[in-house]
């Protein structure tokens, strides 16, 4: 059993913590089998740094991205985002949070399929108070970062691949929130997809500065982030840097 | 609570064609047997609340408050009380007081030359009346030909019940080619055909119409004919146009005169507890509509259900970008409510097209179907609710997951 061992990325004794997990554990039943992806887990990350999470399959790493998520709730510990208490918020408390602090963007883009592209980014600004106005100017504005502001009208049926994981990025950044959230954003994509994706995940980074945390298994995509942390069942094995410095616990 | 777009719950309607198709089908069939439910009970009523005149007063024997046919008054008694009472109407110098004989029997329409012949005969309303009926039944219209002559073998015939007798008065008979199921018999009905009552042939002599009443089902003929055919020397009623006397006028002399054993009540008070007796009926064919109907709410449910729960990830979804669990369940009962409310507006226009004014025999008479402001209301409200109630097992399925579960399809 790893004992509870608290990792700071980037460095340890930075104040600035965003991501605050102490002694973070999940645990569900299945069956008659009891299932603990995620153990005693300790973790602080700074604001506005990229994480990638890598690991084998059932090493936790997406059960941690839920929890960061707001969309699963730990069993034990805590968990701290820019100063909310994410284990102590109701399930409505912790909706409105998401849509306030938190962009997903999903390995199968999940886009509505009904919706144009402009509808779909436009989804998360229906959650906040604006006027018809201020939102289709800050959709029109999260397209054009993205490259398709001339498919705005465009369904997901009529757009290809690498196209709907832009427009779910769009999605996930048109609120503007301090924490974007990647499940493998790069795994249903081509390598030249898969390039410009990361391409952009990284100008939002610079551009934004806002807190990246990528689930993925491709080591090119993680290499691309600040720190790489790998888990391995449901404890944090080690931290890579991304210059190829490692701490090992 | 911030809602989802309404034009994501249209939009959704036009996914799968076959599961709308289905939905909306169902609906459909719901609406539409309720709507004919309604209709059957409201066409009841408002026949009877239309037949019965607040004007009037109805004297039958005591005893016979529930059935008219089954009362018994002797024959003097509508002289008596038009003698006895001050104040009842009067037209042309003539009281309106009208005694009547109110019987079914069986009658069949006789067979024309070429014609196959008619095997069984149909029961049917006879009223036998006197001039002074027309004074107390102001809703009957005589439309062709003339009354039944004194003397003769003649009948006048309303429409419903040429209709209960396999017949269509609306063409003449000359023109007439309508056959009755079974019998094979030309059904042509117009002024002079025979029908056979009782095994006595008549001649109809006249059609009137009663438009909405149950008078628009019977066979009228003169009271001392109807009174020889049937071997009785009493009357079924006397009814009387009440002018300036009141019911009290009437009460009263029924009181003094306890040798007629007879009762007084408003004729419209006497067919509203007509309606009342037949309140188990209507409940009835209320009971089998929503019976036949839950195949088709079924249907459509599952339908919805089977929607719904292939959105599974799409409604994780929503939950994970921030979405409230109620605005979903919202957008989904709108999709669900929209398609249901569309099957609805397809039943009232095949009910308004296919039901409205169709003729229902009972014994009374017959009364027609009435696809009016209630029943559409109803069918509606009917369609609705399958829309909301339908919905709620997919949204239990859809939001009773954890929203990682959602996630992962």
């Amino acid at each position: 059993m790893t004992p509870a061992t608290t990792r700071t990325v980037p460095a340890a004794g930075d104040t600035r913590s965003f991501i605050r997990c102490t002694r973070l554990t999940k645990v569900y039943r299945k069956g008659d089998q009891e299932i603990t992806p995620l153990r005693d887990l300790d973790l602080e990350i700074a604001r506005g740094t990229t994480v990638s999470l890598m690991g084998p399959s059932g090493s936790g790493k997406t059960t941690l991205l839920n929890l960061l998520a707001g969309i699963d709730t730990a069993t034990a510990g805590e968990l701290w985002i820019g100063g909310n208490d994410l284990a102590r918020m109701s399930r409505d408390a912790l909706a409105a949070w998401r849509a306030r602090e938190v962009g997903i963007i999903f390995q199968s883009y999940n886009l509505v399929p009904v919706l144009t592209a402009f509808e779909n980014v436009e989804l998360p600004l229906l959650l906040h108070p604006m006027s018809r106005r201020e939102r289709a100017a800050r959709v029109g504005h999260a397209l054009a970062t993205v490259g398709l502001a001339d498919r705005a009208g465009h369904f997901p049926r009529q757009l290809s691949g690498g196209q709907e994981q832009r427009v779910a990025i769009a999605r996930a950044i048109v609120a503007d929130p301090p924490l974007l959230l990647a499940d493998e954003p790069t795994g249903d994509l081509d390598r030249a997809s898969a390039e410009m994706v990361l391409d952009l995940l990284g100008t939002l980074h610079r551009e934004r500065g806002c807190t990246i945390v990528m689930v993925t298994h491709d080591p090119t995509a993680a290499a691309r982030a600040q720190f790489q942390l790998h888990l391995d069942k449901g404890s944090l094995a080690r931290i890579e840097r991304g210059d190829g410095a490692e701490r090992v616990p | 609570m911030r809602l989802l777009p309404f034009d994501y719950a249209i939009r959704n309607l036009g996914r799968s064609p076959r599961r709308l198709a289905l939905v909306t089908g169902g609906s459909t069939l719901v609406s539409l047997l309720v709507l004919g439910s309604v209709a059957f009970a409201r066409g009841l009523e408002r026949s009877l609340a239309a037949t019965g005149l607040e004007t009037n007063a109805l004297l039958i024997g005591s005893g016979s408050e529930e059935s008219v046919e089954r009362s018994e008054l002797p024959a003097s008694t509508a002289d008596v009380l038009a003698a006895s009472v001050d104040g009842l109407a009067v037209v042309a110098g003539i009281t309106a007081v009208s005694p009547e004989i109110h019987v079914a029997l069986p009658a069949v329409l006789a067979p024309r030359a070429g014609a196959a012949a008619a095997t069984d005969a149909a029961p049917a309303l006879f009223r036998g009346i006197e001039p002074q009926a027309f004074l107390v039944h102001p809703q009957v219209r005589l439309v062709a030909g003339r009354w039944p002559a004194p003397g003769a073998d003649e009948i006048a015939a309303s429409p419903g019940a040429i209709a209960r007798l396999g017949g269509d008065a609306s063409r003449g008979a000359a023109t007439v080619t309508g056959t009755r199921t079974g019998t094979g018999t030309d059904a042509g009905v117009g002024i002079g055909t025979q029908v056979e009552v009782a095994g006595t042939p008549f001649a109809v002599s006249g059609l009137f119409e009663a438009p909405g009443t149950a008078m628009h089902a019977e066979f009228w003929m003169r009271l001392d004919r109807l009174a020889q055919l049937t071997q009785r020397t009493t009357r079924s009623c006397v009814v009387a146009a009440l002018g300036d006397a009141e019911l009290d006028d009437i009460d009263a002399f029924t009181a003094s005169r306890l040798d007629l054993e007879s009762i007084a009540m408003r004729e419209s008070d006497y067919y509203a507890r007509l309606g009342e007796f037949f309140a188990p009926i209507r409940l009835l064919v209320f009971v089998t509509a929503v019976l036949i109907s839950t195949g088709g709410a079924l249907g459509g449910v599952n339908a919805m259900y089977a929607a719904f729960s292939s959105r599974v990830r799409e409604v994780g979804t929503l939950q994970a970008l921030g979405f409230s669990r109620a605005a979903i369940a919202v957008s989904l009962v709108i999709e669900s409510t929209v398609a249901c409310v569309a099957g609805s507006l397809l039943a009232c226009l095949l009910a308004l097209a296919a039901l409205d004014g169709i003729a229902i025999d009972f014994s009374m008479g017959s009364f027609g179907l009435a696809v009016d402001s209630t029943a559409i209301a109803s069918a509606i409200a009917a369609g609705a609710l399958l829309g909301v109630l339908g919905a709620v097992p997919a949204i239990a399925r859809c939001l009773v997951l954890p929203i990682p579960a959602a996630l992962r399809g």
